[in-house]
């Protein structure tokens, strides 16, 4: 075996063996070390999760964007077709509903806008409606309800000639204009209004951020030129003021953490290394230079620190996992792009402890600290 | 003899004592900060969402059919009679939640023709507030889409609420040529476009003027069709969902005194009788959700930054108690007893703990104002109470960690720690 390799086994046995013998010692520079590491993991991993954990939490604000013809009857018009078509490219980055409009007459011809849509898809997207019954084929907006039928007695409305009967047993309340509209199936909407339908409207509900939203909007305006598609912008700018503002909580709270816990531990990795000032002295007495004890010290400290880092970012990790199920009811996923700096970070916590009290104890002459002053 | 002790282990080991008490003092500032920002992010994000819309609608009782679809409204023939009267408006501050009031916007729209600098046109005039001064009672605010509709981003100036300036919609704006400064001519009466309006919604399509103007050219003075209130209210729950007839009196009382956005609907109906008072569900449904994780959320950080932050604290103090086994072993091997070795140390622990757990204090209290103000523009409350918490927490934390560190320290022979072998 070659001399450097010779002197590169001892120097591990040495390190080895001195983190070993002193193992409780050790074992508290270890904890100092996982403990910075599992509350930096625990902060990075939340973090880098928070916006798509939140962005599914706004879900229930229903949709963002609102595609209508851009021009009502001109030829050239946005179509059933078009509207289908947009709903297909979506694709798993979000949803919608396809709805038309039209104004129907009441008893005593009081006017009433009539929607058809698949109300499956309209009450999936606009889930905070209050219904008094689930699964209806026809839905009564409630002050429609109260003001057509205010006894609950069926009543009929009438377009261009067709009446349709309506049975209000299905009643929604819903705090907008919706409440004034009664909504029936995509099919019997074109049964009972006819030919020429009345131009679609699409509620789109788009997932993402608000950069992957506004990119998704300009694409579905150019391949769509006939269409208007606008942000609903009191959706969209709520959900990002808040995530922004959710976010920079988060990331402060961590920061700090993370700054004010490593001040309180340098001081322990500090105290560690002063306690073994008899073992520096003994090398120094021993004949060893000062750049070979502070390499075996360093050496020392970054691999307990190694081992402290790649603890604590499993901990961390679990931790982290734990939260995004306990409070998102989804697991946050560990992100192994973490572990290399969160290793690297505790390595030079580790030196940057260890540098200074090193310094103090090379000034110091070995005797008199073998003498035990 | 005791505080002589106690007095003279201060005096001399100065800075020993300091770094212990800087260690508890940074512990103890991170959870106060911590605690605070918990409990006071539900607050601060309610507000946030507040700001951006407003969650409940009054119109009249007998109101008709809202037909509009899109930005586009049918007015029957013969007009809609139904009104809020306008001077009803400031009751809503008197209510028992009148505080919780945030503020209002009232709203009255009809289609109108109009001449303006590209030819006629016909759109709808929508008038409301903008930030018009009332009082109830002694007190007085001021109110109007300036302050309940921050989404509302106006390009030049908002109108005054006494005057005849206006807001165009920037979609009509595009389409008929509108530029600020343009005047409109209606009937007989003159606007001046003051700013072009961006909403995202109806009023893009619309003439947004003061009220006064708008009743004045209805010919319906001090009528209100529409008042969209924005409320701080707390999150539905089971117990909010409760039918309010069937309650106990002290139930209901309970009910009558929470901020639930049904109770305040119930308490404006009370003193706007001829109200219909709805929730804008869509917000407030799904405001407690998003409120109620982020709480959450922040709610785990905390307990984990505190877990982290009483092993650091402990593992300080253990590690000063453990650098003093020398003192140990020669107060034993002069006849002091485990106990009063232990008192002793623990006492400096104890008092290291009240100073640094209010140092911390103060500490965490500008750490959270100064995320308070750098994300949310308002200083975070923190509670009196978290001082207390904090100085206890100190207390248990610092005598835990010196605990186990002295009694490692007792077991050692005081012979052997004296000559410096263990």
């Amino acid at each position: 075996m070659s001399q450097s390799m010779l002197r590169t086994s001892l120097l591990l046995r040495l390190l080895v063996k001195a983190t070993w013998v002193r193992r409780d010692r050790a074992l508290t520079g270890l904890l100092s070390i996982v403990v910075v590491a599992t509350m930096a993991t625990v902060g990075l991993t939340v973090y880098a999760d928070l916006n798509a954990k939140m962005n599914r939490e706004f879900r229930g604000f229903g949709a963002n964007v609102m595609v209508a013809a851009r021009n009502e009857g001109a030829p050239g018009a946005f179509t059933d077709a078009d509207a289908a078509k947009i709903l297909n490219s979506l694709n798993g980055k979000g949803s919608g509903a396809v709805v038309h409009y039209a104004i129907a007459r009441g008893a005593s011809g009081v006017p009433v806008v009539v929607g058809g849509a698949d109300l499956k898809a309209l009450l999936q997207l606009n889930s905070w409606w209050s219904l008094t019954r689930a699964d209806a084929d026809i839905l009564v907006g409630a002050r429609a309800a109260r003001i057509l039928s205010p006894n609950g007695a069926p009543f009929q409305i009438a377009y261009n000639g067709r009446t349709l009967d309506i049975k209000p047993d299905a009643i929604f309340r819903s705090g907008s204009e919706d409440d004034s509209r009664i909504y029936i199936n995509a099919g019997a909407f074109a049964q009972f209004v006819g030919s020429p339908s009345p131009s679609p409207m699409v509620q789109v509900r788009l997932e993402g951020t608000s950069q992957q939203t506004a990119e998704l909007i300009a694409r579905l305006s150019s391949e769509f030129p006939e269409a208007s598609v606008k942000p609903i912008r009191a959706v969209t700018e709520t959900q990002a003021s808040v995530l922004d503002k959710t976010r920079a909580v988060v990331l402060a709270a961590s920061s700090i953490v993370v700054v004010l816990i490593v001040l309180c531990m340098v001081a322990t990795l500090t105290g560690s290394v002063l306690e073994r000032r008899k073992d520096f002295a003994v090398m120094k007495a021993l004949g060893a230079s000062d750049g070979t004890v502070s390499l075996m010290f360093a050496g020392e400290a970054s691999m307990v620190a190694g081992v402290g880092g790649i603890v604590g970012f499993m901990l961390g990790s679990a931790i982290a996992w734990w939260i995004g199920q306990a409070n998102f009811g989804s697991a946050i996923t560990p992100h192994p792009a973490l572990l290399a700096p969160v290793v690297l970070g505790s390595v030079v916590l580790a030196l940057v402890a260890s540098s200074a009290p090193l310094r103090l104890l090379r000034r110091i002459q070995p005797a008199v600290i073998l003498r035990g002053e | 003899m005791f505080a002589r002790l106690l007095f003279e282990s201060f005096r001399r080991q100065r800075r020993r004592k300091l770094f212990a008490l800087v260690a508890i003092a940074l512990g103890m500032s991170l959870s106060t900060a911590m605690i605070s920002v918990a409990t006071d992010i539900g607050d601060k994000i309610n507000r946030e969402l507040r700001s951006l819309s407003t969650n409940l609608v009054l119109t009249p009782a007998e109101a008709g059919l809202d037909v509009t679809i899109g930005s586009n409204t049918f007015k029957p023939e013969g007009q809609d009679k139904a009104f809020i009267p306008e001077s009803d408006l400031a009751k809503l501050k008197g209510i028992f939640w009148g505080h919780n009031i945030v503020g209002f916007a009232p709203f009255l729209s009809d289609t109108k023709k109009f001449t303006g600098p590209g030819g006629d046109f016909t759109a709808r005039l929508t008038g409301t507030y903008f930030d018009q001064p009332l009082q109830y009672g002694n007190e007085k605010f001021s109110t109007g889409v300036k302050s309940v509709n921050k989404s509302w981003k106006v390009e030049g100036e908002w109108p005054s609420d006494g005057g005849d300036d206006a807001l165009a919609g920037a979609s009509l704006a595009q389409k008929d040529n509108l530029h600020p400064g343009d005047t409109l001519q209606l009937a007989d009466r003159r606007l001046r476009i003051a700013g072009i309006l961006t909403t995202g919604g109806a009023e893009d399509d619309s003439i947004v003027a003061p009220l006064h103007f708008v009743q004045a050219a209805m010919a319906i003075p001090g009528a209100v069709q529409r008042v969209a209130v924005s409320a701080l209210t707390k999150p539905e729950d089971a117990f909010a969902r409760r039918d309010p007839a069937g309650m106990s009196p002290e139930m209901r009382d309970r009910w009558y005194c929470s901020p639930y956005a049904n109770s305040i609907a119930f308490q404006i109906h009370e003193a706007l009788p001829n109200v219909q008072v709805d929730q804008v569900r869509q917000v407030e449904q799904n405001q407690g959700k998003v409120l109620s994780r982020i709480s959450g959320l922040m709610l785990l950080l905390t307990v984990a930054a505190l877990i982290a932050t009483a092993l650091a604290v402990s593992a300080v103090m253990a590690g000063t108690v453990i650098e003093r086994r020398q003192e140990v072993g020669l107060m034993k091997s002069l006849g002091a007893g485990n106990a009063l070795v232990a008192s002793l140390f623990l006492a400096e622990a104890a008092l290291l703990a009240i100073a640094g757990g209010l140092t911390g204090f103060a500490g965490g209290v500008f750490l959270a104002r100064y995320i308070g103000q750098s994300v949310f523009g308002s200083a975070i409350v923190v509670a009196p109470v978290v001082l207390a918490i904090v100085v206890i927490a100190a207390l248990l934390v610092a005598a835990a960690g010196s605990a186990t560190a002295i009694l490692k320290a007792m077991r050692f022979d005081p012979a052997l720690v004296l000559r410096g072998d263990a």
